[in-house]
């Protein structure tokens, strides 16, 4: 399972950021590191980017940069 | 960077890096006051912001490095910070001192740069702004514990107030002198770290990894006992329906403030402008000075200085929106809509903007932080419909366009039209940005994570500088440009100017209007109007506004519109379209003048109800030469403005364009796809609206 599959409002523990490009990198650079906790706070309207908070500030990525990030279980 | 102003080696260099929207232009003022320099890196459009200070009697080169969130580069922003602090950038000293900016709020993911910074061995000061809002927040930082954690001074500042500043400016001077071994951690996590990771990615692990240990027991979060206005806020702002209402109405008070507010200054400015040229006027014996100074000088001394209110008024809100953690915000709502043309959310306010001006929406591509979607955003930004174009719709819309109802009694054809065309500036707009994104610009996707900082209150003294800055950056930059176009056109629409030409030129056009007129019935709609004008021909001012038309007509602009006239037939115009079109090349608003001076009506202003009314009854009543086939019907009425929605008529715009890219390919570029779609589309909609026509 994804973060773009978390329901809004609900945490989720990170697992994994797949891929070894420099988005991967910056998602991690930004703190979606393995073990992280997340919130996904909520998204923009017509299927926007997603609003998450994490490390005690808010981040927003896309959809398709979301999917890369595993969630665990 | 050059040796300080004064010649002196005695300055030390001290770098300030951070993430953005940690307060470190905030930071910046408090340190250093206005800055001595901005311009561009050289051979990058990347901002270069340097400032001069004395602490203690010490004079500190502060160098405003661009926000980065790491020291693995990923934009053009990025490399020129981690080339500058390596010591690799051609002509920057390597800075003798690094001023980490730190936002409090924030700690863990802002120690990540931090600590990546503390790794490159020089010596290092952390600044922790915003500990105000975070101490709202209930979080409280032990910065001295830290700082020995970390092996380097850490300073809590709130920098409006000037708390902290001395003590930073200490904390400099003396890390220079007693230099310390930069701190070890990050490997012991990096033995921890799966090994399937990339060396970049385990890093990125580690860090993090170490960076929790470092704060355990450094950052304390205590729930405040009220929550804090600022969180409340972002409540409102990221609800579904409220945070979607307030944007609308966000967007809608800056747009109008640019469209409607700015006007009356802008009146103010064309009415100051108009008594100087008055004044000198009177000053100066009619002849070729006093329309050098008046029409060359002058008119673009007008056309630059006119500018500004839209310039500042944009900015104050983009400063102000910037100020409080927004334009992120507005960037988030609407991504979605501009990442399907290959453009992202943050280019939403330029191109909103370019609707009133292209020029301050252009500028205000600066905050876009990838280089890729600034500089397709500049590309399509003057397809937006501007406040310029809008006098040549009305006129034409008003005058050509059949006021019949369009299914609905209340929906007239003119308005369907004059919507039309706004509509074909937008979608042409799309398309091009889809095209360039998916061809020129291909290439590997940008990540698109941005921070979303939370509601805090704009410092007014980095919001006046952010507007002074563009103001004085388009008046120094693009200014000097503006008023050399407008001369050089000025002299192709003067010269060569010879009276017996004029003489006979007018001569000839009474034989046409004579003969014309013995061939029109009493009862033609024409015939006033022609014998209106030929009895103009014997008044005074009717006979200089013939020879004022004459004149235009026999300089290089009207002999260039008369060898353009085989490109623009194709699109149902006569040579004096052309004219008109060529000569509105500084801007487009003054094809309607243009038109009037060409059509012997002089210098009317054509925005007025009567010169509006006299240029509508002269363009209904022109013929081809030498026929009785009028010149302007529908589809040609379509086909100007179809041409002047997509043309780039607007020599400030290019000279923009030109300056914000630091390179003169893209004004041409600009220029060339404009006027070849702009062609084709006129073409199209000639040929088809003929063809239904007929």
């Amino acid at each position: 399972m994804s973060l773009e599959q978390v329901a809004i409002g609900s945490v989720a523990r990170v697992a994994d950021v797949s891929g070894s490009d420099s988005t991967s990198l910056r998602l991690l650079e930004m703190g979606l590191t393995p073990g992280v906790n997340v919130r996904v706070v909520g998204t923009a309207p017509l299927g926007g980017p997603l609003e998450l908070e994490l490390r005690g500030y808010r981040l927003s990525i896309r959809r398709h940069e979301a999917a890369r990030v595993a969630i665990a279980k | 960077m050059s040796p300080p102003p004064d010649g002196s080696s005695a300055a030390i260099v001290v770098a300030l890096v951070g993430n953005p929207n940690t307060g470190k232009s905030t930071l910046f003022s408090a340190l250093a006051g206005i800055p001595t320099r901005i311009g561009n890196y050289p051979g990058v459009t990347v901002e270069e912001k340097v400032g001069r200070f004395t602490h203690r009697g010490q004079a500190i080169d502060l160098i405003d490095l661009p926000g980065t969130y790491s020291l693995v580069p990923k934009s053009p922003d990025e490399q020129v910070a981690v080339d500058v602090l390596r010591g690799q950038f051609p002509g920057v000293p390597t800075p003798d001192c690094v001023v980490v900016v730190a936002d409090a709020t924030n700690l863990e993911r802002n120690l990540y740069l931090a600590t990546q910074a503390l790794d490159l061995g020089l010596p290092t000061v952390i600044a922790l702004t915003l500990s105000d809002v975070a101490a709202e927040k209930g979080i409280t930082i032990d910065a001295e514990e830290l700082g020995r954690r970390l092996s380097c001074p850490v300073i809590r500042l709130v920098a409006p107030r000037r708390s902290g500043i001395e003590s930073l400016g200490d904390a400099v001077l003396a890390v220079m002198k007693s230099p310390r071994l930069p701190p070890q951690g990050l490997d012991t996590h990096l033995a921890a770290v799966d090994g399937r990771h990339e060396p970049a990615a385990r890093e990125a692990i580690a860090r993090y990894a170490w960076i929790e240990e470092l704060l355990a027991g450094v950052v304390h979060r205590q729930p405040p006992a009220h929550r804090p206005l600022g969180e409340r806020i972002d409540d409102l702002l990221t609800n579904r329906i409220w945070g979607t209402l307030v944007f609308a109405a966000t967007m809608l008070a800056m747009f109008s403030s640019i469209f409607w507010l700015a006007t009356p200054l802008m009146d103010g400015i064309s009415a100051g402008m108009d008594a100087v040229t008055g004044w000198v006027e009177g000053l100066l014996p009619e002849g070729a000075i006093r329309s050098l100074v008046v029409d060359g000088v002058l008119a673009g001394v007008g056309g630059v200085v006119v500018f500004v209110p839209q310039i500042a008024m944009l900015f104050l809100f983009v400063a102000v929106l910037e100020g409080c953690g927004y334009l992120s915000r507005a960037a988030f709502l609407m991504d979605r809509l501009l990442c399907g043309v290959g453009l992202g959310g943050k280019s939403f306010i330029p191109l909103l903007s370019s609707f009133a001006c292209a020029i301050p929406g252009i500028m205000a591509a600066r905050t876009i932080e990838n280089p890729r979607d600034r500089l397709l955003t500049i590309l399509v930004a003057p397809l937006m419909s501007c406040s310029a174009r809008l006098p040549v719709y009305l006129l034409l819309c008003g005058a050509f366009v059949p006021n019949v109802a369009v299914g609905v009694s209340w929906l007239r054809l003119p308005a369907v039209v004059l919507a039309g065309m706004y509509a074909v500036g937008v979608v042409t707009a799309a398309l091009v940005a889809l095209v360039l994104s998916q061809t020129i610009f291909r290439g590997p996707p940008q990540p698109f994570v941005m921070e979303l900082p939370g509601w805090r209150w704009p410092r007014w003294e980095v919001v006046l500088e952010r507007v002074r800055e563009a103001v004085w950056s388009f008046l120094q930059n693009a200014g000097t440009l503006i008023v050399a176009v407008s001369i050089v056109v000025w002299a192709l629409a003067s010269y060569p100017h010879n009276d017996s030409v004029i003489d006979a030129d007018v001569a000839a056009h009474r034989e046409v209007l004579t003969a014309r007129l013995a061939g029109l019935s009493t009862d033609d709609p024409d015939q006033t109007d022609v014998a209106e004008e030929l009895a103009s021909l014997d008044t005074d001012t009717g006979l200089a506004a013939a020879r004022r038309g004459a004149a235009q007509r026999q300089s290089l602009l009207g002999q260039m519109g008369k060898l353009v006239e085989p490109l623009v037939r194709p699109l149902g115009w006569d040579w004096r379209l052309g004219c008109a079109a060529i000569a509105s090349f500084p801007a487009r608003e003054v094809v309607l003048g243009t038109l009037a001076v060409i059509y012997n009506l002089g210098d009317i202003d054509p925005g007025d109800e009567e010169g509006g009314t006299a240029l509508v009854r002269r363009l209904r009543a022109a013929t081809w030469d030498g026929t009785n086939r009028k010149v302007f019907t529908l589809p040609v009425a379509l086909s100007i403005m179809v041409f002047f929605a997509l043309c780039a008529q607007c020599a400030s715009t290019l000279v923009v364009i030109g300056r914000e890219t630091n390179s003169w390919l893209w004004p041409v570029v600009t220029f060339t796809y404009m006027t070849v779609l702009a062609w084709l589309a006129a073409f199209a909609t000639y040929q088809i609206g003929t063809w239904l026509g007929g």
